[in-house]
């Protein structure tokens, strides 16, 4: 019952809000369903910590302890995004930033598109980490991109039209390749397999099957995998969509698709990785993967360092830490695995508090720029430009904060594989990047005061970002160990086979 | 035997109306104006239903009826009415204008139909028996060539419309790959796959209603607002 109820309370949710007439009823509902939803995930990974799997469904659903983590983590940033977003709309209205629409849609209706579309967002990404079947997965991920384009044009803007259109275009043909590779698995294991039931490209079938299948279509079918979903998780050079639909659509969606699509684009990549190292070795891969994520890194940096805009410059960081995941992978091993979990884990906890700071600047000063927002705006708004600062230093991948933690161990990784030249880069990239973005928001938080009007008023938003701060810094410290357990239930998941 | 029980009759069958698919697939490419595009699409679509419908019969995979059906209505049927409608709302000009010059269009494309036939020849393993690779032989080099010529309409158009039909020619490419390398997806997934067409091209449809309203172009050339 609980793979099936975690996929029927975001739908119920996005049907109720659909038929909603009144703001608040809708924001209940979000807000609600976001809980029950995170509740019933930390009940997954209770009971995969328990057995080794659960399935339901005649085995349509199926869940490990991989799969528990990125529903743990979808669930919580959608909970912290629900939070977030009641405060962040209700000030959107009393600047009248929606009268910008150039399509003049009524606030209501824009409203329920928001609270439709989100669960139905959180669904696909939900589905994506509990179906068997990888096909089915694939559906789900083409789910998140078509549930959340309208999303992407929220404001209405000529250039947030643009932003969605580059999004579906670059995803489309991203996912066009990755659904050609999952054609070509099944075809790899369709003489071993020998049905054409609906078994065949069930993950718990053909993971125990992989060492069998045809090995040049495999190798192929990963290749267009990587190309596919490295699209949708938005690792260079298939990352042109990601600046343009993290800076125009509303923060909370944005922040779902930097901390959560995220995790299930590479989620799925993880799937196939597994299948090809059983069936190929563990080695193939290993060096594409490597020359990927050091792309990512490495096109992060300059656009990080001359970037002029605070909300672009996240999605050049979040461009950066899939690099550092896919690295991660690359670097392989037990060490490397771990590493990229735990950066995943870090990462989806740490990214939306940053997007929610600058949200919350953006609302106030009007401008998503770093020159006209002037500086000094730890004056006029503390809670939200300190912690700005504070999570620039996590993303970074400072200590004490978590995030230092992942890198840590990446790298450990790479020393461990004797991959030195990419460990050498993978630190230059790291330290150009954060001497990048420390130079730019503490040009914006500190200074002398420019005089703007006090905020942070709106207690709905003060409160979700104090809570997620806090939960980042006590993560810098402490990680619980049930949560430990988990990701390290993961990482055996992936070793087996490596 | 009848001959419409042979085997080796059903294989020219299907390499016959796949050579179809791929001249179609090339027409598309250097027809200039978007509505006889829209219908050569329809027709490549409806001689995909024909493939299945074909391999369906002469391998007894009653699934694959069920993919022939669907390609028909939705392929067929439902989304040329759409984008008709969608080009006669729009009011836009009928002409395509490619980057690339029409004859040198057509070369490129053939040049790709020869990396897709280089690319099939891997997956040809004769020893292996009569299994649906070898019957789909001729039909996978198609299929890969269409993917490719695809990718290539997609780089050489501006205009939002023409974008939207080369994805979905390209999407053509990919279902005469799972139909003739593996008889087709589970029936789940065949369902999940046209589901997901459907809603993707709607959405197109709506993007490119809007983005006529507000910049007053089609052309996506000119959405070059963000950067860096």
């Amino acid at each position: 019952m609980l793979l099936l109820l975690l996929l029927l309370v975001p739908l119920a949710a996005a049907a109720g809000s659909f038929l909603a007439r009144r703001r608040e009823v809708m924001e209940a509902i979000n807000l609600s369903s976001a809980v029950v939803t995170f509740t019933l995930s930390l009940l997954l990974a209770r009971s995969t910590a328990a057995s080794r799997y659960v399935a339901e469904l005649g085995d349509l659903l199926y869940a490990d302890s991989l799969s528990a983590l990125v529903v743990l983590l979808v669930s919580f940033v959608y909970l912290a995004c629900a939070l977030y977003a009641i405060g962040y709309f209700r000030d959107d209205e009393k600047s009248q930033v929606f009268e910008q629409d150039v399509l003049g849609e009524v606030l209501i209706g824009k409203l329920r598109k928001y609270y439709a579309l989100t669960p139905l967002f959180v669904f696909s990404m939900l589905l994506v980490a509990l179906s068997n079947n990888l096909g089915i997965m694939w559906v789900a991920i083409e789910g998140t991109t078509l549930a959340s384009v309208f999303l992407v044009t929220f404001y209405g803007r000529a250039t947030s039209l643009e932003a969605a259109w580059k999004y579906v275009i670059i995803g489309g043909v991203g996912l066009s390749m990755a659904l050609f590779g999952t054609i070509l698995t099944y075809y790899s294991a369709h003489e071993v397999l020998g049905t054409e039931t609906l078994a065949g490209l069930n993950w718990s079938v053909l993971v125990t099957k992989a060492p069998l299948f045809d090995r040049t279509t495999m190798r192929l079918a990963f290749i267009l995998i990587l190309l596919g979903y490295g699209t949708k998780a938005g690792i260079a050079p298939m990352h042109t969509w990601k600046p343009d639909v993290y800076s125009e659509a509303p923060v909370p969606v944005a922040a779902m698709l930097a901390a959560a699509v995220l995790n299930c684009a590479l989620y799925g990549l993880l799937r196939f990785l597994i299948l090809t190292s059983r069936c190929v070795g563990p080695e193939f891969g290993s060096n594409l993967l490597i020359l990927f994520g050091l792309l990512s890194m490495g096109i992060a940096v300059p656009f990080i360092l001359v970037q002029k805009s605070f909300r672009r410059i996240l999605a050049y960081s979040s461009i950066d830490h899939g690099g550092i995941m896919v690295l991660g992978l690359g670097f392989g091993g037990p060490l490397g695995v771990l590493g990229m979990l735990l950066h995943m884990t870090f990462h989806s906890v740490t990214k939306p508090l940053m997007f929610f700071c600058a949200g919350n600047i953006q609302q106030h000063v009007g401008t998503d720029l770093f020159k006209k927002a002037k500086g000094g705006l730890i004056h006029a708004m503390p809670v939200s430009a300190a912690l700005f600062l504070m999570t620039t230093l996590a993303v970074t991948g400072s200590p004490p904060f978590s995030l230092f933690q992942s890198e840590f161990t990446v790298l450990r990784a790479a020393f461990a594989a004797g991959h030195v030249w990419p460990a050498v880069l993978f630190v230059a990239f790291l330290v150009a990047i954060f001497a990048g973005f420390l130079v730019h928001v503490a040009k914006l938080v500190l200074g002398p005061d420019p005089g703007l009007p006090p905020a942070d008023t709106c207690a709905w938003k003060k409160y979700t970002l104090l809570g997620l701060a806090g939960v980042v810094v006590v993560m810098g410290f402490w990680l619980p160990s049930p949560l430990y357990a988990l990701i390290q239930g993961a990482a055996q998941i992936v070793m087996e086979v490596r | 035997m009848y001959f419409y029980q042979d085997p080796q009759f059903g294989e020219r069958m299907i390499t016959l109306m796949a050579a179809l698919v791929l001249v179609l697939q090339i027409a598309m490419v250097a027809q200039r104006w978007i509505v006889t595009n829209i219908r050569v699409f329809a027709a490549q679509s409806f001689l995909l239903a024909g493939i299945a419908n074909t391999i369906a019969y002469f391998n007894h995979a009653p699934h694959i009826y069920f993919a022939a059906v669907m390609t028909f209505l939705i392929k067929v049927v439902f989304l040329p009415i759409f984008m008709e409608r969608l080009v006669e709302k729009i009011e836009i000009r009928q002409e395509i204008e490619p980057l690339v010059n029409v004859p040198l269009s057509v070369l490129i494309s053939g040049g790709l139909t020869m990396v897709g036939y280089v690319v099939a020849e891997s997956f040809y393993h004769p020893e292996s028996g009569p299994g649906a690779a070898t019957l789909g032989h001729n039909t996978l080099a198609v299929a890969v060539s269409l993917f490719l010529i695809g990718f290539f309409m997609m780089l050489n158009r501006r205009k939002a419309v023409t974008q939207v039909l080369a994805l979905l020619s390209l999407e053509n490419g990919l279902f005469l790959a799972a139909i003739s390398l593996t008889y087709g997806m589970p029936l789940v997934v065949e369902l999940g796959v046209f589901f997901d067409l459907l809603v993707a091209t709607m959405v197109l449809g709506i993007l490119v209603y809007r983005i006529r309203e507000t910049i007053d172009s089609m052309d996506v050339s000119k959405l070059r607002r963000l950067r860096g």
